[in-house]
């Protein structure tokens, strides 16, 4: 960021010249309008689907936030994001929760333990994943991974730990528990490969110099690199939850569209994201797709204000290097 | 740490014994989850490379889908023919927009304009494809119907955030020397960016492109709502709704026909492999462009 | 320098052919879309699709016109074709169902079928079932294969103790129209709580994209129980229930089954729409299998250039096209109705 600013004033003045002046205007004034185009299009993607939520907005309200109703029934329509804003919370949480310790595992032993021939190869294997699309994770979620837990994984939870109402019983293949898992894959990689290029701007001067003090490698990672990463890290996560929270495709193939508010992890439920890309084809009346259009933009909203949470934590951590440097 | 602060009982020797322990546990720990990660998208990788790479054969990337015929010999070359156009239309439209964006940011803006702007295309990455996808529906789709215009439309706004964050990162590692040294010899600012600065960017663009291609490539909830009715067979026209890969795995992946699952696989499989040649590709690019700037810096 | 130099030459070059290369393509297709003339482009009911996907060849080789079928579910082929996306859409459900609707539509009545209740108990086929029985199953509360209302309806057969899984339909479909209408019918408990709609609010179960996801979900999940058009119960070799009419019949969903209960009503209503689920207590109807309903075609009256084309298809559906049905377990339209179809389809004009 601070590079930007080394453009210095000299290269800014304009040059004198009737011919040049024109060139760099036009230059200056295309540039210009594309820069204004992309405020622009974000307010108009704000505008349009914040114009289209309004009848859903105008019959329900805020409290449309929490209710726990989806009825496209005609003459007892009402609807509630409720299930799929708590469908959305557990899955998102869930992966964040099994992803990040992992995550961090991975890029540590990448950044400090890895022997060279296995760093180059499990680098290209997590980057590449971070790639892939969700739709091929969903593809593998439904027909590999749902049958294994439905048939293995999870009748064992239930009978091993089923006393914790999280893990009741099981008959769905397309599960909250699949969801959990599909999305951790989702955004392991993410998490892992980012914090593993966090963990490499830690100053080589300042990791020798704490183990030269005699500190085991974990007291110097504890001391040294996860305070200096410590924000980027967080922020890493905070980009993963709103990818987990926003993803569509993959989670709508794998959570079974099951409705309402319930502990276990074994029945069926729905995000917001999935329920927009299941019902996108056409609902049974203006009223649905003005209550999907809500559901996008309850949606947009957070993934707005998590960006600019993450901006935030950056932007501090960034400031408060500066300062220590 | 405190527990060893807490026992002073312990003579310095057992407490150099228990933190190399302790360390050696959290290193077994690191390892443990390099393991279980390289597992699952081993796994992943690996269960999709098997099970499609029996059906890449030449019927798969040569004919087109036929519904309800699972006896037919068939591929899914509409969809890669249409997946081409609408990710070379979606570049056509998102890289000048993106460079132009990030020359203005970068060489003309003030600096609150700046900040505003790199601030909006942040959270612009930000948002989810699916609302992305609504908003095209919403903006186009209702008045004009579905067209790979559309389709492409929607994925040029998800790759328009690569496309800046890559060229602004570059143009700012241009060295100042180069504006100067244009600046210098008489030629107009304009000829300076567009003739000395730019060209030293083509590489990390190019770089940052080609990820933003393989990103979209694979996106299906914004083509959902925008390309998805898709007439059958290999169509061009972009005014028309289209076929494509993503759309077509997520469609199959929904079916009871054990064929259609095997088709799904192998889709999947020239997924991954173009993300993976993209990103080779990318990074190849992005080293070379890195050593070129430094170079003309000198 | 001079390395500098080459390879931003070879990377200019290399964007500059791509972006012509997009521009031939998109000339081209531009180019070629108008030379090909004749195609019918429609989207709608999976339910219907088997036959429709059926009717592509030899519409093409017998008219000159290519059919394309998009089955993306009823409420899309009615949104697609109310938003005019596409030439025709098909719904299972009457457009009387939808709001807002097309109601710049004529609606046809263009085939006739009936929906499948299907399960997945290995090789136990042909179980016994009521309307009351299946209410409660997916309402949730009757939850084993072994309770005593299900094996009483099968003495004889060894029912397994074993969970019951629903598996319904997650987007806006006819299918789960015709199967909710059914169930309303039934049980007033059904009727109250849940209702008739082309998606509704599910007390249970498991919700699957499409005919296709619903057969294949039931075909993966042993003690799976769901409901799709009879083709692809069939076609995947599923469990196919027989189900109890008013007469007190166990029916299955073949061709007598349906005809019987396609003659509770021939003569479609001034929208078009025709009713036949539940058939009545009667001799006529002894063997009329109760899950039975016509699928329609909804077009604009005013179909613009494109309309000759889809009257000559619409045409050669509901006559020559009848004849591709049983095949898949679609039965071919009465008289009566094919005579008002007639009529339908002068009202559309370009």
């Amino acid at each position: 960021m601070t590079s930007l600013d080394a453009t210095t004033d000299a290269a800014r003045r304009p040059f004198p010249g009737r011919r040049a002046r024109f060139g760099d205007l036009i230059l200056q004034g295309t540039a210009g309008i594309a820069a204004v185009g992309a405020l622009v299009l974000v307010g108009l993607i704000v505008w349009k689907i914040a114009s289209g939520a309004r009848p859903a907005l105008h019959a329900f309200g805020l409290p449309f936030v929490w209710h726990v109703v989806w009825n496209p029934v005609h003459g007892r329509e009402a609807y509630g994001a409720g299930s799929f804003l708590f469908g959305t919370a557990v899955t998102s949480i869930g992966a964040l929760l099994l992803a990040t310790p992992i995550a961090l595992g991975v890029a540590l032993f990448l950044s400090e333990l890895a022997p060279g021939w296995i760093r180059g190869p499990v680098t290209a294997l997590v980057e590449t994943l971070a790639a892939i699309p969700s739709v091929v994770i969903g593809l593998w979620g439904i027909l590999v991974l749902a049958p294994i837990l439905r048939d293995h994984v999870d009748p064992a939870l239930h009978s091993t730990i089923g006393f914790i109402p999280l893990f009741g019983p099981s008959s769905y293949g397309s599960n909250v528990f699949t969801g959990i898992v599909v999305l951790t894959i989702m955004i392991l990689p993410i998490i892992a490969s980012i914090s593993r290029e966090l963990f490499l701007t830690v100053p080589q001067e300042l990791k020798e110099g704490a183990l030269g003090l005699g500190v085991t490698r974990w007291e110097m990672v504890r001391g040294v690199v996860f305070p200096y990463a410590g924000g980027g890290v967080a922020a890493a996560m905070i980009l993963g939850f709103g990818r987990a929270v926003g993803e569509a495709i993959a989670v709508a193939l794998v959570l079974g569209d099951g409705l309402g508010i319930h502990l276990n992890l074994f029945d069926t439920g729905q995000t917001l994201g999935g329920k927009i890309a299941l019902n996108y084809q056409g609902s049974g009346s203006g009223l649905e797709t003005s209550s999907l259009i809500y559901l996008a933009l309850i949606l947009l909203v957070f993934s707005i204000l998590v960006n600019l949470l993450a901006q935030l934590i950056v932007r501090r951590a960034a400031r408060r290097k500066g300062l220590a440097a | 740490m405190s527990a060893v602060e807490l026992s002073p009982l312990h003579r310095p020797q057992d407490r150099l014994r228990r933190r190399r322990v302790f360390n050696r546990g959290m290193e077994a720990l690191a390892w443990l989850a390099a393991a279980i990660a390289v597992f699952f998208l081993g796994v992943v990788v690996w269960s999709v490379a098997q099970r499609g790479w029996s059906q890449l054969n030449l019927d798969f990337l040569t004919k087109s889908q036929v519904q309800f015929e699972p006896a037919v010999p068939q591929g899914l070359a509409n969809a890669f023919a249409g997946s081409l156009v609408l990710v070379g239309l979606a570049t056509a439209m998102a890289l000048p927009f993106g460079i132009l964006i990030a020359v203005y940011v970068n060489e003309f803006a003030p600096r609150p304009i700046r900040s505003a702007i790199g601030l909006t295309l942040d959270v612009l990455a930000g948002v989810p494809a699916i609302v992305i996808g609504f908003f095209v529906y919403g903006l186009i789709v209702v008045a004009h119907g579905q067209s790979a215009y559309a389709g492409a439309f929607a994925l040029a706004v998800i790759m328009l955030p690569f496309v800046y964050r890559a060229t602004v990162e570059v143009l700012a590692l241009v060295p100042n020397s180069l504006r100067e040294a244009g600046l210098g010899v008489g030629a107009p600012r304009w000829r300076t960016t567009l003739g000395i600065v730019l060209p030293q960017t083509i590489g990390g663009v190019l770089t940052g492109t080609t990820l933003a291609v393989a990103r979209v490539a694979g996106e299906t909830a914004p083509l959902l709502f925008t390309c998805s009715l898709a007439p059958n067979g290999i169509h061009w026209n972009p005014s028309g709704a289209i076929q494509s890969v993503p759309v077509a795995v997520f469609e199959l992946s929904d079916s009871a026909e054990p064929s259609d699952h095997a088709r799904a696989w192998a889709a999947a499989l020239v997924l991954i492999l173009f993300i993976l040649v993209a990103s080779l590709t990318a990074r190849w690019l992005a080293t070379r462009s890195k050593r070129k700037i430094m170079r003309a810096g000198r | 320098m001079p390395r500098n130099g080459k390879l931003v030459r070879v990377s200019l070059v290399a964007a500059a052919a791509a972006g012509v290369a997009v521009v031939a393509v998109v000339i081209a297709g531009t180019a070629s879309a108008k030379t090909t003339a004749g195609s019918v482009n429609g989207a709608g009911s999976t339910f219907v699709a088997p036959l429709v996907a059926k009717w592509e060849a030899p519409v093409s080789s017998a008219l000159g016109i290519s059919l394309n079928y998009n089955p993306v579910g009823s409420g899309g082929g009615v949104s697609a074709i109310t938003n005019k996306q596409a030439d025709f859409g098909a719904s299972d459900a009457p457009l009387s169902q939808f709001d807002p609707t097309c109601s710049s539509c004529v609606q046809i009545p263009w085939a006739l079928a009936a929906t499948g209740v299907i399960y997945n108990l290995g090789s136990l086929q042909h179980l016994n079932m009521t309307g009351q029985v299946l209410a409660k199953i997916f309402q949730g509360k009757i939850t084993n294969w072994n309770s005593p209302a299900i094996t009483k309806l099968n003495k004889g057969k060894s029912i397994p103790s074993k969970q019951i899984t629903v598996v319904h339909r997650s987007d806006s479909s006819g299918t789960t129209y015709n199967f909710t209408d059914y169930l309303s019918h039934v049980s007033s408990g059904w009727k109250s709580s849940v209702g008739t709609g082309t998606s509704v609010s599910w007390p249970t179960g498991e919700g699957e994209a499409k005919s296709a996801g619903v057969a294949g979900g039931v075909r993966t999940t042993p003690g799976a129980i769901g409901y799709v058009d009879v083709y692809y119960a069939v076609h995947n070799h599923l469990g196919l229930f027989k189900m109890k009419n008013r007469s007190g019949n166990f029916v299955q969903p073949r061709a007598k089954g349906i005809l019987a209960a396609a003659s509770l009503d021939t003569h479609p209503a001034k929208d078009g729409s025709l009713s036949i689920v539940n058939p009545p207590k009667s001799k006529k109807f002894r063997n009329a299998y109760p899950i039975c309903t016509y699928t329609y075609v909804d077009v604009q009256r005013s179909s613009g250039g494109n309309a000759t084309n889809i009257k000559k298809v619409l045409s050669w559906a509901i006559t020559m096209g009848q004849s591709f049905g049983p095949a898949l377990i679609f039965e071919p339209l009465p008289k009566a109705v094919v005579a008002f179809d007639k009529k339908q389809i002068k009202k559309i004009h370009s």
